[in-house]
């Protein structure tokens, strides 16, 4: 008995310090949870799990709990629509934030927008997306991080310093076609020969017909818009049929995801360069709570929808609450239009006419198994120009 | 590889008319045993191999006694839904049991390498292709000159027939699945070192060693094993020379070109009339 009086006084005890705020804030994290792609919906969910709580051990936002739901999108557009469906008819979320893979973002774009839920995207970069989102067009979407069409010029000016031409080989879906277009051109813009573009797809085993096609058309540099879980093995394949290629990438290959399923052989990946906006060096304190917390190197994904979470969701719920007094999804949707962070780990947040916000472009090179910052770049829309 | 998973399952459908959908993941299953063997316990490599194989041969009787046993004398329609739900249950096991992120096991031969003139490749490749090799021929006396093989053989012309002459049907199809399994888990234990392993490995692998089986003639083992060749060669030369984003078509289309031009398979005999 007097368990149960302790219990229910602990209860009433508790409860009110969230019940001063309001009901809780529903926040759904849409990523691939299971099939080739499941590492990085692996990684959102204990990105978002840290990030939530860290958010509610500090009281909330405005003293209203955060509560967080998940839903699987396989990394595929099919099933980004159930998962939003999911999300927002099960779960009642107020707000997504989302899809890591640009075929589901694609795929979620239309249904956001009937459903009348704000999105937040994390990490999906086809140049696609940008088009279709804001002023005109889905005002339910807003995008943290840049593109490849954004990046692309830049990266292709940089790459210009020491090669003539190249070869791009990538991954066969709407983030690798979206990066291999956007490549494209920029490589003619920067007057780069594009030797021949190859797409693969994912979890392939033998890289080796594909590396016969690149040894024979013998390019100065091989772009790969690949990410870690692929590039190992490409990687392996590559040193063993003796390329001598500079590699350029775009994905996750400078990562320490990808050193860390290399230990064996840490220099494999020497003297790549990758285009990027996220390392696990621009906030080491949260890379040593995920080692600690997780037991595995910090992943980009889950990092990344933890700062669309902290910076973009929580300043927007915040902006909402102030000037309405509520958290629905309306309000939480004007408000992202309103968002201004100056100072996140990724550069600025603020989302323009598009629904973009135009974060720092990182270029990021391994050498002797370690990841060094090459340089940080600003972006803006001056860049597409 | 191919031709490995591909005998697997073209002897399962031979003795016991089964396919059996979760054959790929015997082969991831195999590959995460070997890990565990090599990686985890620190034993030696061929001895790494033998225990994954080992240890899928074990898989193998248990999945017989457990799911095959059940539905062996079930429409194809119970066998196909019972394999495919196991598979994506050992899929999704997998996820939870080892993680997403992919292992890796290289091997002091997979990164060494030989270099003739042009050509180079690694040292575990030519491994992998004797291994391959010496693994076929023991099959092949296996099934030709031992009486289970004989018995397996025997039971693939004519079920009833061999259960009517004193044949243990039930052990015959343990032994096979055991077989099998092992087949799968070899195959995995001596590839995995040049490529990765995680939990969606054996998906299209299903499906390409079907279409193998298909190609070759139901039922036939050297009809599957050199389908298999023909399926990975073609495969390759086609991701050279055509294009490498839709080489894992190339594998269909053989197929459904051979079910048009012939449809008992390029070795396999006409069944029925």
């Amino acid at each position: 008995m007097r368990t149960v009086v302790a219990l229910l006084l602990a209860v009433l005890a508790a409860g009110p310090a969230w019940a001063q705020g309001g009901p809780p804030i529903r926040v759904g994290f849409a990523s691939a949870m299971s099939g080739p792609s499941a590492i990085t919906g692996e990684g959102v969910v204990w990105g978002a799990t840290m990030i939530v709580e860290e958010t509610n051990a500090k009281g909330g936002i405005m003293g209203r709990k955060v509560e967080a739901y998940f839903a699987d999108n396989k990394g595929t557009p099919g099933e980004a629509v159930s998962a939003v469906r999911k999300l927002v008819d099960v779960d009642k979320v107020d707000v997504i934030i989302g899809q890591t893979h640009s075929g589901a973002c694609l795929g979620a774009l239309p249904i956001v927008k009937e459903l009348q839920v704000p999105m937040v995207i994390e990490a999906c970069s086809n140049p696609k997306i940008r088009e279709l989102m804001g002023k005109g067009g889905n005002e339910w979407a807003f995008r943290v991080n840049i593109d490849d069409e954004i990046m692309a010029y830049t990266f292709a000016k940089y790459m210009a310093k020491s090669v003539k031409s190249a070869t791009v080989i990538a991954q066969n879906d709407d983030f690798g076609r979206g990066g291999a277009a956007a490549y494209d051109a920029a490589f003619k813009k920067a007057g780069i020969k594009l030797a021949s573009t190859e797409f693969f797809d994912r979890g392939q085993a033998d890289y080796r017909p594909l590396l016969t096609r690149v040894k024979r058309s013998n390019p100065d540099a091989v772009l790969l818009i690949m990410l870690a879980s692929d590039g190992s093995v490409f990687m392996r394949q590559f040193r063993e049929l003796g390329l001598a290629q500079k590699l350029y990438a775009r994905g996750s290959m400078a990562t320490v995801e990808f050193l860390n399923q290399v230990k064996d052989n840490p220099k494999i990946g020497d003297g790549l360069v990758e285009a990027t906006y996220w390392t696990a060096s621009l906030d080491p304190e949260w890379e040593k709570k995920w080692l600690e917390r997780w037991k595995t190197p910090v992943r980009v994904h889950g990092s990344l929808a933890a700062i669309a979470f902290k910076y973009a969701v929580v300043s927007a719920v915040e902006l909402a609450i102030k000037k309405t007094g509520k958290a629905d999804r309306q309000a939480i949707r004007d408000a992202l239009e309103q968002v201004d962070v100056k100072d996140s780990q990724v550069g600025p947040i603020k989302f323009d006419e598009n629904h973009q916000a135009w974060i720092n472009m990182l270029l990021i090179e391994m050498r002797d198994g370690q990841l060094k910052i090459l340089e940080k770049l600003p972006t803006s829309p001056a860049l597409l120009k | 590889m191919y031709a490995m998973v591909a005998t697997g399952l073209a002897l399962m459908f031979g003795v016991v008319r089964l396919i059996n959908f979760a054959h790929g993941e015997f082969f991831m299953l195999g590959a995460y045993a070997f890990w565990f063997a090599f990686e985890v316990l620190g034993l030696p490599y061929a001895l790494a191999v033998l225990v994954a194989a080992g240890a899928m041969a074990v898989f193998g009787v248990v999945y017989q006694r457990t799911i095959i046993r059940a539905i062996l004398d079930r429409s194809w329609r119970v066998q196909l839904v019972a394999t495919l739900a196991t598979s994506i249950v050992m899929t999704n096991l997998a996820i939870i049991v080892f993680g997403t992120q992919a292992k890796e096991v290289p091997t002091r031969l997979s990164s060494t390498i030989l270099q003739v003139g042009e050509l180079r490749i690694a040292w575990h490749r030519l491994l992998v292709l004797g291994a391959s090799l010496v693994i076929f021929a023991a099959l092949h006396w296996f099934v030709r000159r031992t009486k289970i093989g004989k018995a397996m053989r025997a039971m693939s012309q004519n079920r009833e027939a061999c259960a009517v002459v004193g044949v243990d049907v039930q052990r015959v199809a343990l032994v096979t699945f055991s077989l099998s399994a092992a087949l799968a888990g070899g195959a995995a234990a001596l590839v995995t070192p040049l490529f990765n392993i995680y939990p969606d490995m054996g998906a299209l692998l299903t499906l390409k060693a079907f279409a193998a089986v298909i190609v070759g003639g139901f039922g036939y083992v050297q009809g599957a094993i050199a389908a298999s060749f023909i399926i990975g060669l073609t495969e390759s030369l086609a991701a050279g020379y055509i294009s490498y984003a839709y080489k894992d078509a190339i594998a269909f289309v053989i197929m459904i070109a051979v079910l048009l031009w012939r449809p008992q398979g390029l070795f396999g005999r006409r069944i029925g009339i």
